[in-house]
């Protein structure tokens, strides 16, 4: 069972690797896309690491459910509606939403995902020692 | 050899052009598994004949309509291996027939296995790929992808379809380092040309400015290269190797 602090270092190498970062640019609350500089393609790359660092399966669409955007009864102009919203949450409890609530404009969703957003997704999937 | 050590996966790969892939790989060096659907003898022999030689070939039984069994194979390389460098995706069928009197099955048929097949390969080592940052793809596409026959309105949109994905899948893997290419072979002498060059005679040498029939190994070398280092630059084409059929007649 990993710790919080190995789940953290685990986290960090996939990002490492899979984007082409330094180390030190992975921080707790870099966004993968807005500072770390991730496209829709690399999503399924981290999870492919992610996988085989942790030992886990991660469904498709469960870290970033890019299936939300197309899906009309959850966007309009751009914007994530309150079932979109509510859909969001449902399915990224290990994302803090809050700021993006206030104006959820599509485009921007993908500059919430967080490196510590990462970490607590890893969390829900194994057991953590203390 | 220039492919010694890779890990190569070919569907389709008990007759004709695949055939032909399967065997240049294995003599450049690499560790091929063929898949082949039915022709358990053809793939059989292939085996034998290439281990008889010191070369590392296996085959797997699958329908490349199924996307779980694809998984399941290149799952089984990976495990095996530890990578996948190459993938060939040659299987593929033809069901002829004017539109009008071509049926849903006969369409559906042709561009499951063509095109969805490759799909399926092409998702199922994507991600080892893209992990790896390295991998070689080649889809076998064909000169009616661009140049119409009559009769072959199904064979020729599976075709298209996959210089469409091999395109789009080039762009969206570049930059991980994965190279996807296709070859579109002319007429080439294999089962699958058989009735169409029967029916066509001496004529079809008159729209070939080479004026022969290909031959499997002539596009597999061409596969081949594609694989391999040679190549390293080159991404999301399609080569003809046709003998200037496409150039047309004049």
């Amino acid at each position: 069972m990993p710790t919080k602090d190995e789940i953290f270092e685990k986290v960090q190498e996939a990002l490492v690797e899979a984007l082409g970062v330094d180390n030190d640019e992975v921080a707790p609350e870099a966004t993968l896309v807005g500072d770390l500089g991730a496209e829709s393609i690399d999503f399924l790359d981290i999870v492919f690491r992610l996988e085989k660092a942790f030992d886990i399966k991660i469904p498709r669409g469960e870290l970033f459910p890019e299936d939300v955007w197309t899906n009309a009864e959850y966007v309009q102009d751009g914007k994530v509606t309150e079932a979109g919203l509510e859909e969001l949450r449902r399915r990224m409890p290990f994302a803090n939403l809050d700021q993006f609530a206030k104006n959820p404009v599509v485009q921007e969703f993908g500059n919430l995902l967080t490196v510590a957003d990462m970490c607590r997704f890893v969390e829900t999937k194994v057991e953590v020692t203390d | 050899m220039q492919l010694d050590g890779r890990i190569a996966l070919v569907t389709g790969g008990s007759r004709g052009i695949g055939r032909a892939c399967v065997v240049e790989l294995a003599r450049r060096g690499a560790a091929v598994t063929l898949v082949y659907r039915s022709n358990r003898e053809a793939a059989e022999a292939l085996v034998t004949e290439l281990t008889a030689e010191g070369l590392a070939v296996e085959a797997a039984e699958a329908d490349v309509r199924d996307g779980q069994r694809a998984q399941q194979i290149v799952d089984r390389l990976v495990e095996k291996h530890d990578r996948l460098d190459i993938l060939v995706n040659s299987a593929g069928i033809v069901s002829d027939g004017l539109l009008g009197a071509m049926t849903t099955e006969q369409w559906t048929s042709v561009i499951e296995t063509n095109l969805t097949g490759t799909y399926h390969y092409c998702r199922a080592v994507a991600q080892q790929m893209m992990y790896q940052r390295s991998g070689s793809i080649v889809n076998l596409s064909s000169t009616a992808a661009e140049y119409a026959s009559r009769g072959q309105v199904n064979y020729a949109a599976s075709k298209g379809g996959i210089n469409g994905l091999t395109r789009g899948m080039a762009k969206e893997f570049a930059p991980r380092k994965v190279r996807i290419n296709a070859v579109a072979p002319g007429m080439i002498e294999t089962d699958m040309s058989e009735a169409i060059r029967n029916l066509a005679g001496e004529q079809i040498l008159k729209a070939i400015p080479m004026k022969r029939i290909g031959k499997p190994e002539e596009v597999a070398a061409v596969v081949a290269f594609l694989a391999g280092d040679e190549a390293s630059y080159v991404t999301g084409q399609i080569l003809l190797v046709d003998g200037g059929l496409s150039l047309g007649v004049y």
